[in-house]
């Protein structure tokens, strides 16, 4: 186990050399098979490179969620059944990040619906239109948003009915 | 001459699950591009997990699909178990070993039944839904419902597995081996099938790994990569069984994946039974989960499931992400159906998976003569299995 | 009876359509396909087209998004035409009523004849609910 452990901090150090450590803000290893890092917005791209470059070739998917803190993007890459996961914040006043498309064609459609129902926008995407809400859907209605309830949500839908 | 024609294929659909739209651009005979347009069916579900309970979620995970229902159950359950830090009997991990292997037997036999009417091979697909009588039938003794067996619970599974259940369940896994067997060598011998589908819907290697494809269609593409094997969860450290993989690349190697991917599970099911331990089948838990992240993921009939939970200390949680297998394959998809003829289209897009035939109103626009005509999902059918007798 | 209203209620043609549902009733709607079941010995098949039915089988509950394309596809179908709404996603909303993109019910779009309840009903109980919409043509003024 703490030569699985040891594998897993080699990675993280590996990262760190890559990316810098003031950028890697935090990482945690709760078990076999999970590592989790924190990573500042702008070395995103150096990181997931990195990490694609590591092995880490499949992407789960990518979630999106708000945090404490504003927007917290996360990107679920896989390697032979070892997940690590990427946070990322993101400030809800300018909520942008850059897409990852150009490493991993296979993100195209996680991060269309993290920018539908979250409103993060990822610059460089082909093709950001919606993907899974209705055409009429109100601009500005971000469903995942805590502020965005679901009372709050029907009654912008019946006003515009 | 040729011209692009732009046919979008309608979200109606007499099935289930994402029912899909794609607009196809074609040149003649042949796809040239495709772009998804998803939602039909989106239900909000992700918002609704944040405002219930953990245990009222559970039955809300349960219904996010039909077929794959236990995986996602037990994609849930794990999930809030390790945010909770307790560990299930090993008796209830063997039993959600055999429900989640009984619902790929399952799926597969329903998968190969839609496969054979896409083709236009109605006999195979009534034989293989008549088989899969039986193993609804064992669920339905195992669970009491055969569709949505709500087997699992948060701390273990909510049945227990008697000896008559189990003697059942043999004999009833026995018959559905040997039944696939027999499909299986009509699947690789018959010519009809074979036309329809060898060199059908090619998703090269490594193809099917940048587009992040999950499942029977990345295994189907020599791609050995199941979260059974790599991520074990359940009772899977403990069982022995192969990963099945294919190089073909097309719809008769996803075909031939699942046939055999049916009788592996038959092989699990049966060493399942015969080691199942003693003992407790839940452990009570509290209803509240502690602070905790967590990612859970489980390999559904249809690939790789994949939950993330965060928890914050009460009995509700704070984020829910689900990302359920089909939307994984969807851009693997549309790499596969560029460069292909209009007829294979059917039986390119069932042989994802994506729940039954996917496209009904399809609508033919001619941007020169502005004209627009209606084509039936059971007319495009028909125009498949036309358009291959002719050649 | 006339000769044509004997021939509707001996061999009524289904639509099937999913309206955003997790697809449980959608199965067992197809499992009365099987030989199991056999809904065709009762002169009924599945079609794909709205013009071509008489009864709509509707499942799921009605999200936003698919709302429009129903209610085109019921008006498309001709008269007589019947709807069963099959679940309790279909009733009332089932697991999802509260949540924002669904309707509480089928009969918000659609007017309903006959609901069956389950989560998935059986198909012996689709096959009942059917036979009972045409008990209720068959007995209604000609």
């Amino acid at each position: 186990m703490s030569s699985l452990f040891k594998d897993y901090r080699d990675i993280v150090e590996r990262l760190k050399k890559e990316i810098g450590s003031e950028n890697l803000v935090g990482y945690e290893i709760p078990r076999p098979r999970r590592i989790w890092f924190s990573v500042r917005r702008e070395k995103l791209i150096d990181a997931i490179a990195y990490l694609v470059g590591e092995g880490f070739v499949h992407l789960s998917t990518i979630t999106g969620l708000e945090g404490e803190n504003g927007l917290e993007v996360i990107y679920h890459l896989n390697k032979k059944g070892l997940e690590a996961s990427l946070k990322v914040e993101v400030p809800v006043k300018n909520p942008v990040l850059p897409t990852i498309t150009p490493i991993v064609p296979g993100a195209i459609l996680y991060e269309r619906e993290v920018h539908e129902l979250l409103g993060v926008v990822f610059s460089g995407h082909p093709n950001l239109s919606p993907l899974i809400l209705p055409e009429d859907w109100p601009e500005g209605v971000y469903p995942l948003r805590k502020e965005w309830t679901h009372e709050e949500i029907k009654k912008k839908l019946l006003r515009r009915t | 001459m040729s011209s692009i024609i732009k046919i979008p294929f309608g979200p109606q659909h007499p099935s289930f699950k994402e029912p899909e739209n794609f607009m196809f651009k074609v040149d003649g005979e042949y796809v040239v591009d495709v772009t998804p347009r998803i939602g039909y069916a989106h239900r909000g579900i992700e918002k609704a997990l944040e405002n219930r309970t953990y245990i009222q979620d559970l039955y809300l995970v349960e219904r996010i699909c039909g077929i794959c229902s236990h995986a996602h159950t037990t994609c849930y359950t794990q999930a809030v178990e390790e945010a909770l830090e307790v560990d299930v009997p090993p008796r209830a991990k063997y039993i959600r070993t055999i429900v989640t292997e009984l619902e790929r037997i399952h799926n597969h036999y329903y998968w190969l039944g839609i496969v054979a009417h896409e083709i236009g091979f109605e006999t195979l697909f009534m034989y293989t839904w008549r088989d899969r009588e039986i193993v609804m039938d064992l669920l339905e003794l195992l669970s009491g419902n055969r569709v949505q067996y709500a087997m699992n619970m948060i701390g273990g599974v909510r049945r227990d597995i008697t000896p008559e259940i189990s003697s059942e369940i043999m004999k009833g896994v026995t018959v559905l081996g040997e039944r696939m067997e027999y499909h299986k060598r009509i699947c690789s011998d018959e010519r009809t099938i074979l036309t329809r589908s060898v060199n059908v819907g090619v998703l090269k290697t490594k193809d099917a790994i940048s587009h992040c494809a999950v499942g029977p269609t990345l295994r189907a593409s020599n791609v050995k990569r199941d979260v059974r094997a790599d991520d074990p969860y359940a009772a899977y450290d403990e069982i022995p069984f192969n990963v099945v993989t294919y190089d073909g690349c097309d719809v008769a190697s996803r075909i031939a994946t699942r046939c055999d991917e049916v009788i592996e599970s038959v092989e699990i099911i049966r060493y399942a039974l015969e080691h199942l331990p003693t003992g407790s089948i839940e452990v009570i838990v509290s209803r509240v989960v502690p602070q905790a992240e967590v990612v859970s993921r489980v390999e559904a009939p249809r690939g790789e499931n994949i939950h993330y939970l965060r928890s914050n200390g009460t009995d509700k949680p704070t984020r829910y992400k689900v990302r359920a297998p089909t939307l994984a394959n969807l851009t693997a998809l549309c790499k596969m159906l560029i460069g292909g003829y209009i007829a294979d289209i059917p039986i390119v897009i069932a042989g994802i998976d994506p729940c039954f035939c996917c496209m009904d109103r399809l609508i033919f626009v001619d941007v020169n003569n502005d004209e627009t005509w209606d084509w039936k999902g059971e007319k495009l059918r028909r125009y498949g299995i036309k358009w291959y007798k002719k050649q | 009876m006339g000769l044509i209203k004997w021939a509707r209620t001996k061999s009524p043609w289904l639509l099937h359509f999913n309206s955003g549902g997790c697809a449980g009733c959608d199965i067992e709607v197809v499992a009365t396909l099987n030989p199991r079941f056999d809904i065709e010995r009762f002169g009924m098949l599945l079609k794909g087209s709205p013009r071509h039915s008489d009864i709509l089988v509707l499942t799921g509950p009605i999200t936003f998004q698919i709302k429009d394309r129903l209610k085109r596809i019921y008006n498309q179908m001709p008269e007589p035409k019947f709807v069963i709404a099959i679940g309790s996603c279909a009733i009332s909303g089932g697991v999802y009523r509260g949540c924002y993109n669904v309707h509480e019910g089928a009969d918000e779009v659609v007017p309903v004849d006959v609901y069956v309840p389950g989560c998935p009903p059986k198909p012996e109980a689709m096959i009942d609910g059917i036979i009972k919409v045409l008990r209720n043509y068959k007995e209604a003024t000609p």
